[in-house]
């Protein structure tokens, strides 16, 4: 029963080359927009002071990042932080000013059109906000809409595009229009269509905003369904702070075109980089997100024997509800091995924030 | 960055306005204390001064020699010109034979079935029933010839149009390049297209349908342009994630896209050459429009008319047909193009079944002559309400008192003018409604007329368009007021302003000549006919898309409705109604001058005489005046940003 | 690759079609002419009633004796004159006289040939009508026409007196005429005929005076009797210079024109145009049956040729 609560596999391992690797990546519009990037003086201009300055807005800064192989990375911030630019640079969509982008280790900005091409095509889809669906098409024919641009033939495209729709849920409206449709499925059909290519990683571009709580709620669900099933790496941008904690298994938070802080939703939460970070995350439930292995004292649970253990990966909410009932400390095991455990006053200082402090002291 | 005038501040404008008004008209009035009495001092006349013209009758005369001295041997003639021309020869004649072939019955299947497919039986039965009434009014014929015409002058549009569209949609400095010439072209008189078209082809259907092609490819073209910028740029970005080339986006994702604005393209293309195919029956071109030219030169009001109605109900039915295409889904997948064969089917079977039974021309004994009755009533009309009916006077002394006291005067007002202070006018209203380059262009525009040397016909004209745009703004803002405030009104009225909208220019030549006799007063009062629909509808649009919540704040604090109109209705809809006097005035134009053909007189006069007398050069001449008098009346009248779509 | 081959297939075909090379746009017939296999002969008609007679019997003719098609063409005089020289007409039956067109078509470029007399004599000129000029006999003389000129006043006319003229597509001299002559006159362009003629009516209902341009002959004068005013004589070439003109039109014989091509290929219709050869009396009869009684010029022409048959079997012949 312990283990029904969601949790979050270990990043892997940390050696194998990065799906996506960006290094110092910058996107500047504006006139002479390339010589922001390499004029230190500029480059280190808040953007209000380089809009001033130089006519130009910087919507990514000097941003780097590694996208691990089946993870959800997760791009968080306010709206004009640089988020969308940012996934829109990384198939170059938008052209980036300066930068690296590799994708299993190939260099994106190198690519010639037709091996971009190949990229978009095979490689990386994405899935938009407003959907981007094509309204003169049914259901079916958006779904395979990808495959038709590839070149597959007519009867393997349909083939392939049911399976989907099958997969996303929207068996029989295969020959509805996108008009037809409500805002939910629409975005279904959108998330078929990109997985219709069978891609490498999957990009999504503030997918649920413009959907209604109640089905943004099932959209979530249905990700990290299909995360669990097949294991596809995602890079999502959202500006929805409790939707990076659910989906993410590690979030960069932007801010005026700049990553502010890079990590585990524990980590953003437990240890905020600076003042902008805390604000942020100062309403989060932290005993949602917060684990065992940060709440626990180190020590032994005195015994081999240990009833009512919690998982090392648990959130503090289920740590809570054990000790609550059973009145005394619960063990905290990995592996069959006991790490350390968790009392009432140590699950207190994570509600309350407080074990910062301690520590700190 | 295209010059977006913020639309926020126009609330608030009249404030603003009137202060840089006022600037702007210092600032001309310090340039016209410097440069008047120069110009004074140096050419001293009321009219336009002889120095100041450059005299083009005997350059355009030589040219115009020249072409048909060598118009059977000159490479340019031979190598290309004539190749256009037999082009379009050989396929009217095509399009006429299979017309013909397929008979009367096979044309009427065809179109319904047509109409059917596209439309829904409604319309279909109205398609068929109009062919119909086409034959049994005698002119079976004709309507083929005009149809053949339009078919071909119509296909031709919407390729030069998709193509220009294409290239301006796809391209910014296409579309910077090409924009303004297509807005320009949008505002031009119809009757201004005719003469350079004669100069080159001579009087004919090649002729005809090339100045066809010109007038009605410019709304293809910018409808295609505007679909295909107005797509959706996130279904355009979501493609282009895909991994499409440029030439799968266009196909499968941008055309597609601008479905709606291309069937809406091919809609006023359609509308556009059926009027100008029927007013190039001036330049030979055949079929209905002949006939009521012929009809109109022996004032023969029945013959016009029963030549008229299979035009009108040609366009009324091309009109439903193609805006039914827009709005409607397509037809879904195999099952319509199944349709689509059975419809083919049918018609073979009625054509070949017509053929067998020797019943291709449509039969003598079923024709309905109309002119007679209608001659009759209208000599009874002339007879009883032309003229010295008690109290309210005849049809003939209201003409006769418009033209005595307000025509003339306006026209003598008008003439009496130093001309530099007409140009002085048209400059102030052009720079305070609109920019120093809108008053610029309409300046040389007018300045253009008067260096051409016809500076008093064209303010003759201008004087029968000020008169027909008052009366039609007069009658326009009443009735555009009421229909917005009474949904009744408004169910009654659109309709009627549905089929008055659809009709060719030419058709209101005919009523207008019975009622009012010929000369001027006819001219302004078909021109008033013809612009009243539009002026009108553009007014209830705009009165009745007034901010509710303005509205109703004004209620809550005890308006009168009086009150409400004056003080939140109108000061609101202020840029529906400058976009009403702006349509009003280019369409009163247009018309204005086809009523050279009844006596109007001035400058559509001079085009008439040209193109009778084979004096291109005077026709020319006037083509360009009227070229230039629509530019500047569409510049004076034209707010800042002109709306994407006409109302029209 | 594929476009290429498109590009080639079609501009071939238009080679093939246009057989390969020039196209002499002079020498193409209107689309619409022999449409459904039969002989067709082109018929330019002009504006004036007179000219519908010519055609209406020359075509009921051509279709009842000769078995041919005929299609009508609205045309004016002068560009009848280039429509016939490029076949788009194939006669043009009544002129009233085109030096300057006939110096061009018929003499340099022979792209049109003479077809003779139409038989009948042509005259423009001014005329008031006929009750006015009892009570006023001076008035048919041009040196008294400004004394009269207040009487003769309208609202189109403005302060001077109105000098009507008809279609634009007539030879008139009249705006020169008023000028050289220094009469207080307005020439007032009715627009068309029919316009002139349902003016010329009102104003003799209403017994009013008025000045107008008229032409002989004219099934009119039956109906509103008008007298000639008198201008300064005609003499040969006085009316050379269009600019300097200051005396009267003269007596036209109106000719037939036929386009070259039709006058020797044409067989028996081109033949039958060549001899078509009417009178006054005869056109005048045929004009006011469609003018007047509101005839259509087919049953007219019936009409006609039903009470006439030697004179026109003499042009069959």
């Amino acid at each position: 029963m312990a283990l029904t609560v969601p949790t979050r596999k270990p990043p892997t391992d940390d050696s194998a080359t990065p799906v996506f690797a960006v290094d110092g990546l910058w996107k500047v519009f504006g006139p002479k927009a390339d010589t922001v990037p390499g004029d230190p003086e500029l480059a280190s201009l808040p953007a209000a002071e380089l809009r001033a300055r130089t006519g130009c807005t910087a919507a990514v800064q000097d941003v780097s990042f590694d996208v691990r192989k089946g993870e959800v990375f997760v791009v968080m911030g306010l709206s004009g932080s640089g988020k969308s630019t940012l996934v829109r640079c990384l198939t170059r969509l938008i052209e980036p000013t300066a930068g690296n982008i590799a994708i299993d280790g190939e260099d994106v900005r190198a690519m010639d059109k037709s091996r971009l091409r190949e990229l978009r095509r095979h490689r990386a889809a994405m899935v938009f906000q407003h959907f981007g669906l094509l309204p003169h098409r049914t259901v079916l024919d958006n779904v395979a809409y990808g495959l038709e641009i590839q070149g597959v033939g007519r009867a393997e495209r349909r083939e392939r595009a049911q399976q989907v729709v099958k997969k996303v849920g929207l068996e029989g409206m295969e020959q509805r229009r996108p008009g037809q449709l409500s805002g939910g499925q629409r975005q279904r059909v959108g998330l078929a269509r990109a997985l219709a290519a069978d891609p490498e990683v999957l990009l999504f571009d503030e997918p649920f905003s413009a959907l209604d709580p109640l089905i943004r709620r099932d959209m979530q669900e249905e990700v990290v369904r299909l995360h669990r099933e097949e294991g596809r790496t995602m890079v999502f941008i959202t500006h929805d702070l409790s939707e990076a904690l659910k989906l993410g298994d590690r979030i960069a938070l932007m801010r005026d075109g700049r990553v502010v802080q890079l990590g585990t939703p524990e980590e953003i939460v437990g240890s905020p980089a600076d003042d902008y970070v805390r604000e942020f995350v100062r309403d989060v439930p932290r005993e949602q997100v917060m684990t065992v292995r940060t709440a626990m004292r180190p020590g032994d649970c005195g015994g081999t024997d240990h009833p009512g253990a919690l998982a090392a990966d648990a959130v503090v909410a289920e740590a809570i509800k054990v000790v609550a009932r059973s009145h005394k400390p619960a063990c905290v095991v990995e592996d069959g091995r006991c790490l350390g455990v968790v009392d009432h006053e140590r699950l207190l200082d994570i509600v309350a924030g407080t074990e910062l402090r301690k520590e700190a002291v | 960055m295209a010059t977006v005038t913020a639309p926020v501040p126009r609330i608030a404008l009249p404030g603003v306005l009137k202060h840089r008004a006022v600037h702007k008209l210092l600032l001309l009035a310090l340039a016209a204390a410097v440069l008047v009495p120069l110009a004074n001092a140096r050419w001293a006349s009321g009219s336009w001064p002889d120095a100041l013209t450059v005299d083009l009758t005997d350059p355009l005369t030589r040219t115009s020699d020249w072409i048909i001295d060598n118009r059977d041997s000159h490479p340019l003639f031979l190598y290309f010109f004539g190749h256009v021309s037999n082009a379009v020869v050989l396929s009217v004649r095509a399009v006429y034979l299979v017309l013909l072939a397929a008979g009367w019955a096979g044309v009427t299947a065809f179109a319904g079935l047509v109409a059917w497919r596209v439309a829904g039986v409604r319309l279909a039965l109205g398609t068929a029933a109009a062919f119909l009434a086409c034959g049994l009014l005698g002119m079976w014929v004709p309507t083929m010839q005009t149809l053949a015409l339009m078919v071909v002058a119509v296909l031709a549009s919407v390729v030069v149009g998709a193509v220009l569209g294409l290239a301006a949609g796809l391209s910014d400095r296409m579309d910077r390049i090409l924009r303004p010439v297509l807005d320009t072209m949008q505002v031009l008189p119809a009757f201004a297209y005719l003469l350079p078209v004669v100069l080159v082809f001579g009087i004919g259907v090649p002729a005809a349908v090339l100045a066809t092609v010109v007038y009605a490819a410019p709304p293809m073209a910018r409808l295609t342009s505007l679909g295909l910028r107005g797509a959706d740029k996130e279904v355009l970005e979501a493609v282009e994630s895909l991994g499409s080339t440029a030439r799968q986006r266009l196909l499968t994702a941008r055309i597609p896209l601008a479905r709606k604005e291309l069937l809406l393209g091919l809609n006023q293309t359609i509308m556009m050459a059926l009027s100008m195919a029927v007013i190039a029956s001036v330049i030979g071109a055949g079929g209905l429009g002949d006939r009521v030219y012929q009809a109109l030169a022996s004032v023969d009001v029945g013959a016009a008319l029963a030549a008229g109605i299979p035009i009108v109900l040609l366009a009324v039915v091309l009109d439903r047909v193609t805006g039914a295409a827009g709005d409607g889904t397509p037809g879904a997948g195999r099952s319509g193009r199944a349709q689509w064969a059975y419809a083919l089917g049918a018609t073979l079977v009625v054509a070949v079944a017509a053929r067998l039974l020797g019943r291709l021309d449509w039969p003598d004994a079923w024709v309905l002559n109309i002119a007679e009755p209608v001659n009759r009533a209208v000599d009874w009309m002339t007879a009883h309400l032309y003229s010295g009916v008690p109290v309210v006077g005849g049809t003939a002394d209201w003409a006769g008192h418009f033209t005595t006291w307000v025509l003339d005067p306006v026209r003598d007002g008008l003439q009496g003018l130093p001309w530099w202070s007409v140009l002085l006018i048209v400059a102030a209203l052009a720079w305070v409604i609109g920019t120093w380059q809108t008053a610029l262009t309409a300046v040389l525009a007018m300045a253009t007329i008067g260096v051409l040397g016809v500076w008093k016909p064209s303010l003759d004209t201008l004087s029968q368009v000020l008169a027909a745009v008052a009366v039609t703004l007069v009658l326009g803002f009443a009735i555009g007021i009421t229909a917005a405030r009474s949904d009744r009104f408004e169910r009654l009225l659109r309709p009627v302003l549905d089929v008055f909208q659809t009709m060719p220019q030419f058709v209101y030549l005919i009523p207008v000549v019975a009622l009012f006799g010929v000369g001027r007063a006819p001219a302004v009062a078909a021109a008033v006919v013809y612009a009243l629909p539009a002026v009108v509808r553009i007014t209830t649009q705009g009165l009745r898309q007034v901010d509710q919540a303005a509205m109703e704040s004004a209620r809550s604090l005890g308006a009168t409705s009086g009150q409400q109109i004056r003080q939140v209705q109108l000061p609101l809809a202020r840029p529906a109604l400058l976009l009403a006097v702006n349509q009003g005035v280019v369409l009163v134009l247009a018309v204005v001058i086809i009523g050279g053909l009844v006596g109007g007189g001035a400058l559509g006069y001079d085009v008439v005489f040209g193109l009778a007398q084979g004096d291109l050069a005077t026709g020319l001449v006037a083509g360009a005046a009227i070229v230039c008098l629509g530019l500047m009346l569409d510049r004076v009248t034209q707010p800042t940003e002109r709306r994407a779509k006409k109302g029209a | 690759m594929r476009r290429r081959t498109t590009a080639v297939a079609g501009s071939l075909l238009l080679l093939t079609v246009t057989g390969c090379g020039a196209a002499d746009m002079t020498k193409q017939a209107s689309p619409f002419a022999n449409a459904q296999g039969s002989k067709t002969v082109n018929l330019s008609v002009q504006s004036w009633v007179g000219a519908q007679a010519n055609v209406a019997v020359v075509q009921y003719l051509l279709e009842h004796e000769l078995g041919y098609r005929v299609d009508t063409v609205q045309v004016d005089e002068v560009p009848a004159w280039d429509a016939l020289s490029q076949g788009r007409v194939d006669a043009l039956l009544e002129d009233w006289g085109h030096p300057e067109q006939e110096q061009r078509y018929v003499k340099d470029k022979k792209t049109i040939t003479r077809a003779g007399d139409l038989g009948v004599t042509g005259h423009i000129g001014w005329y008031v009508p006929t009750y006015f000029a009892k009570q006023h006999p001076d008035v048919t003389n041009w040196k008294n026409l400004n004394k009269y000129a207040e009487q003769f006043r309208t609202p189109e006319s403005g302060g001077k007196g109105q000098l009507m003229d008809g279609s634009p597509s007539y030879v008139t001299n009249d705006k020169a005429l008023v000028q050289n002559l220094k009469l207080d006159y307005q020439v007032v362009f009715a627009g068309s005929e029919a316009a002139q003629i349902t003016q010329m009516r009102q104003f003799a209902k209403e017994k009013k005076p008025f000045l107008t341009y008229w032409y002989s002959p004219q099934w009119l004068f039956k109906k509103v009797p008008m007298t000639e005013v008198k201008l300064p004589a005609y003499k040969e070439g006085c009316d050379a210079d269009p600019e300097k003109v200051a005396c009267a039109y003269p007596h036209t014989p109106l000719q037939k024109y036929l386009n070259t091509d039709f006058a020797k290929n044409g067989g028996k219709a081109a033949a039958f145009l060549k001899k078509f050869k009417w009178s006054t009396e005869d056109q005048n009869e045929v004009s006011l049956l469609i003018a007047d009684q509101k005839m259509t010029p087919e049953e007219a022409a019936k009409k006609w040729v039903d009470s006439h048959e030697s004179t026109w079997k003499a042009w069959l012949s």
